[in-house]
């Protein structure tokens, strides 16, 4: 619902994404707050920031895929592997520039993943999350044996330099940082488009759509090549970011967190994705903080506590959210919001 | 040596059976893929050691113990985790699931750390059939693999809960019109499924080590095995189960390095050639 004297009286008006002028001023202040935030903050705090935006990027792909066209994967980690492996090689060995092999992780993740989306996209649901983890074992288990990777102990990635120096994490904050605004552009943009109206069609009742002469095959391949493309970005801002990257790093369970992430957010919504990936960052610096804690005060646990704690902590955020808030956090975000507009008649709706 | 492969093959395809089975027992009432599974089979195997080792009761009562254990497990994750959440999407149960799964993990990891067990009672050596040497834990494996398969299709085809699964897995709504209490064979199946479990748990045990990664493990065979067989067939789960088991060994025979992905190409493989699985109904759709 529109704040109160606004009205949609023109196409554009409906479909723009920046509606309203307070929503232009959030935007300018949120972002030049986003830019100057790392200049303050320690440097433990800008490492988060920076995984934070890859873990959005990745999101992101995830919420093309699952939350606008319902094609559940849970192999993301394993296409951001690809896209880390990529730019490995492709810079690392042949000495491409980094610039070079960032739409060529995303095309090679983007492939791989519709390699793997092929055998399962005629089918529905279980088949598919069944080709996705298929595809997160074998990929990694490649990687594993490939000796021209690194094998098991991993492959150094050089370091992105602009003029000569490579960049620290400031600098390396601000690039992923324009890199999520353009994912985010992109993912809200496509759900105005021809495109993105397919998706929704598809995910909301396959046969109907199907009926109304989308080509099916087409547009879940489709958005499937675009959620593995955003990962793979993903994979080449990951693999930058640590100049070393080894396939323990691309575990099932990371691909688990990811769809964990947008379902807490909100199914299907752009905003609820980075909210999705904030939270659940947030509780693994809290957990990171608790662990300490609880080894000191229980002895014999000493080793175990920190593994431990982050899977019951991450689990018992999603089922809370299952349980209790289904459509995620957008949908409370957006439930207050209508209810400030409408004050002081909020029992309306 | 290679008859040796074949029949090791054979028999740990009995465990996979056996895993790929609570899956399909869950599956087929209530159409809810169970991913917790590998995780509760794994706390069934830390809590026989535990029962056995620091608690010091003797194994014949251990495992009765343990069977009740993998019951009430089963009842009580279907009551609070998965009944409140009936009608809800697909996804959100696969991620409930999940999320259990993950949660006795958790506790597996914070109770028993990163050690590895041994149960007690695993037998060592080799066992000899005719001229061909065994593992005895997997042979003991596949023998109590037959044995339960025979139990549940007895079960399925003369019992009245047996009747009643059979109905409630055709039709809720009918079944529900001619008074089967639906809610009540859910139950009765994640109990069936939590029983599995502990069986299960027992046998990986002793087939593998106890330790943390064991439901994973567990996991990364069931599911192939499920989809080689189809997701809601019983005796696609044993076909499944001994295609899985076969292939693997031999896939590793030929080029040792794939043996761990094999189950998963042969997965691929179905999915390509048969979607719905060897013995899948045609149309697996959540209603």
């Amino acid at each position: 619902m529109l704040p109160s004297g606004t009205f949609n009286s023109r196409p554009e008006q409906d479909i723009a994404i920046v509606r309203t002028k307070t929503q232009w001023a959030i935007l300018i202040g949120g972002l030049i707050f986003m830019f100057t935030v790392v200049l303050y903050i320690p440097l433990a705090w800008q490492s988060w920031l920076i995984f934070v935006g890859i873990y959005t990027i990745a999101a992101l792909g995830l919420h093309v895929m699952t939350g606008l066209c319902g094609q559940f994967s849970m192999g993301q980690a394993a296409f951001m592997a690809v896209g880390a492996y990529t730019t490995a090689t492709l810079c690392g060995r042949y000495g491409l520039s980094p610039w070079i092999t960032l739409p060529l992780s995303g095309l090679t993740a983007g492939v791989s993943g519709v390699v793997f989306a092929v055998p399962a996209l005629r089918i529905r649901g279980f088949y598919l999350v069944m080709s996705t983890i298929a595809a997160q074992f074998i990929i990694i288990w490649y990687l594993q044996q490939a000796s021209w990777l690194g094998g098991t102990y991993g492959t150094a990635v050089p370091q992105i330099t602009v003029g000569g120096r490579p960049l620290d994490y400031v600098q390396y904050w601000w690039l992923t940082l324009a890199l999520v605004v353009i994912t985010i552009f992109f993912a809200k943009n496509i759900q105005r488009t021809n495109t993105g109206r397919t998706f929704v069609a598809v995910r909301d009742n396959d046969k109907a759509a199907q009926v109304m002469g989308v080509n099916l095959f087409r547009t879940k391949l489709l958005a499937f090549f675009i959620g593995c493309f955003f990962a793979g970005i993903a994979g080449w801002l990951w693999a930058h970011f640590l100049f070393y990257i080894s396939p323990n790093q691309f575990a099932f369970k990371t691909s688990l967190w990811l769809l964990g992430m947008i379902i807490i957010g909100g199914m299907g919504s752009t905003t609820g994705a980075v909210l999705g990936v904030v939270v659940i960052r947030l509780m693994d610096k809290l957990v990171d903080e608790l662990a300490p804690i609880v080894s000191n005060a229980v002895p014999g646990w000493s080793t175990q506590v920190a593994p431990a704690l982050s899977l019951i902590v991450f689990a018992a955020v999603v089922i809370f959210f299952i349980m209790v808030e289904p459509r995620g956090l957008y949908h409370r975000l957006r439930r207050t919001i209508l209810y400030y507009r409408l004050y002081p008649f909020s029992y309306q709706r | 040596m290679t008859i040796d492969i074949i029949l090791d093959g054979l028999f740990t395809g009995g465990v996979y059976a056996l895993a790929a089975l609570g899956f399909v027992m869950v599956f087929k009432s209530s159409q809810i893929l169970n991913l917790a599974y590998g995780q509760m089979i794994a706390i069934c195997a830390y809590v026989l050691y535990w029962l056995l080792t620091s608690i010091g009761v003797p194994t014949w009562a251990g495992i009765p113990l343990l069977f009740v254990f993998g019951a009430v497990l089963g009842f009580v994750i279907e009551r609070l985790a998965i009944r409140p959440l009936m009608g809800q999407s697909f996804l959100a149960l696969l991620m409930m699931t999940l999320m259990v799964g993950f949660l006795i993990q958790g506790v597996i990891v914070l109770i028993w750390g990163v050690e590895s067990f041994n149960l007690p009672f695993t037998p060592s050596g080799l066992l000899t059939i005719v001229d061909w040497q065994v593992s005895p834990a997997t042979f003991w494996s596949f023998v109590v693999c037959l044995v339960v398969f025979l139990v549940l299709t007895l079960l399925f085809r003369y019992t009245m809960i047996g009747l009643g699964m059979r109905v409630v897995a055709a039709d809720h709504t009918v079944a529900q019109a001619m008074g089967i209490r639906v809610k009540r064979i859910f139950s009765m199946s994640w109990v069936m499924s939590g029983f599995l479990a502990a069986v299960v748990g027992i046998l990986v045990g002793m087939v593998w080590m106890v330790n943390r990664d064991l439901g994973d493990i567990v996991l990364g065979k069931g599911l192939p095995v499920l989809i080689v067989g189809g997701l809601d067939s019983i005796p696609g789960a044993l076909v499944g189960g001994l295609i899985i088991g076969l292939v693997e060994p031999l896939g590793g025979y030929l080029a040792p390095a794939i043996r761990d992905i094999v189950p998963w190409l042969a997965m691929m493989l179905i999915l390509l050639i048969r979607p719905y699985g060897l013995f899948g109904q045609k149309e697996v759709e959540r209603i």
